[in-house]
């Protein structure tokens, strides 16, 4: 049986596109055992192994653009509260939002995310009013003459691992992280490096709590089996699609979309002319990584990895949706049966008013297919914890969540039966 | 109060416009949930044909207009952009068939227009 290691030393080996028969080979073919969504125990030693163990990406570099602006992340899944701060420096740091004085949160929030610039770069706590600069260190204690005991050096914030890839900023809670985010990210780091991922600045976001356990959301966007029938309504006709160009590379897995055939509507069709018409938002194939889409065919939709354990990046240049450049998906655990799910499209940004009322269009479009997506989620986690069914089949197209399986299984140490 | 104002060139879709025109995302998404198959065939045909040339006028226009009259055409694009689906998909269903319920999804990037 191959170790993680083993997996991140091969991925670079594996970087080749695998047929369908190679697949089967690698990941087997038999029915996958579903006790990885139901069993709490599991989700308890996911957290420990897995999501306090890996890199996770928690924020991109223009979130936090300038000198103290920073994003605070609640991380259920590691009892934690995140601050991710860009320095006087310029560089980007994350945080516990943890007042080292008697632990109450440095900067106080109620939603999963939030985001504010720390003024004159200082950050304070508002229990007892002690002060930290954007790196961390402990700046000022209100009548520290009263401490008999104190040790300013000590009591910086919380450092936790933070290394940035192409604008994505990933964290990591392990002291000692066995590897670096670069050696972490392998092979997909290099599949999908070069895009201009910074250039789309203007988002759409969507986020929603889900009864579901985590990997039933991921897994639903893992594949493209259920194009056809999932999105009958938002994307008629869609019945050409083709999911190919298979890639295993160490815990991460990725593979292609291509497919035309679609019925677009006349008023998507006025608003893709439009964004077509443009120079920054017409289909950008040659900004494509090399290693993506290869042959640059004009049917190329997205690429559509898995990035262990909780991120999908889809990467589309602006070939599939019109003007997407890609769209992210995170899965975050809040509990064995609760996740937040996390949708964003990335644009490049309007020039004009018509360009942001079509990129809106498509952002609606997207969105719809979205909602026709997380319909399923909560009724197949009803239906797995209901014990009716002990195993999934998956057919080739769905061996990213084979893979992810694997993935999983190998770093909470248990083999496959 | 003043009258509700759009370009000259727009003016007919004043009606339409006084309806749909909303300033944010949240407030045109809760006027779509309770609109009718009829409510959207009746934008959808009267803006349709005028998509044309209402992008030509917002190609001039910065990416959030200023003026009142320019920012109402925009607000009905904006409810166009995101209300024709219902009509050329969804054959006149406010909710996307066989969907998740909107109102659960978020619209994290803020309630902005």
């Amino acid at each position: 049986m191959e170790t993680v290691q083993d997996l991140q030393r091969s991925s670079k080996r594996m970087l080749p596109i695998h047929s369908t028969e190679d697949i089967r080979q690698m990941l087997g073919t038999e029915p996958v055992n579903l006790d990885i969504i139901r069993d709490p125990e599991i989700y308890r030693q996911e957290q420990e192994k897995i999501f306090r163990k890996n890199w996770l990406k928690v924020a991109t570099t223009w979130e936090v653009a300038n000198p103290g602006d920073w994003k605070v992340k609640e991380l259920a899944v590691c009892a934690a509260s995140v601050i991710i701060v860009r320095g006087k420096d310029g560089v980007i740091r994350a945080f516990h939002n943890v007042c080292t004085h008697r632990g109450n949160k440095v900067i106080p929030t109620t939603e999963f995310e939030t985001f504010g610039h720390a003024r004159a770069n200082v950050m304070t706590c508002r229990f007892h009013g002690w002060v930290f600069g954007t790196n961390g260190d402990l700046r000022s204690v209100p009548m520290k003459e009263e401490f008999a005991e104190i040790d300013i050096q000590r009591l910086s914030l919380r450092e936790i691992r933070c290394d940035v890839w192409e604008g994505f900023v990933f964290i990591n809670f392990d002291e000692k992280p066995g590897q670096s985010l670069k050696e972490y990210l392998g092979g997909f780091g290099e599949l999908f490096a070069g895009y201009p991922y910074a250039e789309s600045t203007t988002t759409y976001r969507y986020s929603t709590v889900l009864d579901c356990n985590w990997k039933v959301a991921l897994y639903a966007f893992s594949e493209g089996y259920h194009v056809p029938t999932i999105h009958a309504g938002s994307l008629p006709g869609f019945s050409g699609i083709e999911h190919t160009n298979y890639r295993i590379l160490g815990p991460h897995a990725s593979s292609a979309i291509y497919g035309g055939g679609m019925d677009t509507a006349d008023s998507t069709l006025k608003f893709a002319e439009m964004l077509h018409g443009t120079e920054m938002h017409r289909p950008r194939p040659e900004q494509l990584p090399s290693d993506i889409n290869p042959e640059r065919r004009p049917d190329f939709q997205f690429e559509l990895p898995s990035v262990f354990p909780n991120l999908i990046i889809h990467l589309a240049a602006g070939c599939g949706y019109p003007g997407l450049s890609y769209f992210t998906h995170q899965f975050w655990p809040l509990s064995h049966g609760k996740t937040l799910w996390e949708g964003i499209n990335y644009f490049k940004p309007p020039q004009n008013a018509a360009e942001d009322i079509a990129q809106r269009h498509v952002n609606a479009l997207h969105r719809n297919a979205w909602l026709e997506d997380t319909a399923t989620m909560e009724d197949t986690f009803f239906g797995i914890m209901s014990g009716a069914i002990n195993d999934m089949y998956l057919m080739d197209r769905e061996f990213l969540i084979r893979h992810g399986v694997d993935t999983l299984n190998h770093y909470l140490n248990k083999v496959e039966a | 109060m003043s009258e509700f104002k759009l370009p000259e060139a727009f003016a007919d879709l004043t009606r339409l416009a006084a309806h749909w025109a909303k300033p944010t995302e949240y407030q045109r998404s809760r006027l779509r949930w309770s609109a009718s198959k009829e409510d959207f065939e009746i934008l959808y045909d009267a803006i349709m044909p005028r998509l044309d040339a209402i992008l030509s006028y917002m190609k001039s226009l910065p990416v959030k207009p200023i003026g009142e009259a320019d920012r109402n055409l925009y607000w009905l694009a904006c409810a166009f952009a995101e209300a024709s689906p219902h009509h050329e998909l969804y054959e006149g269903s406010a909710q996307v068939p066989h969907s998740f319920v909107a109102e659960r999804f978020v619209a994290a990037h803020g309630d902005v227009s």
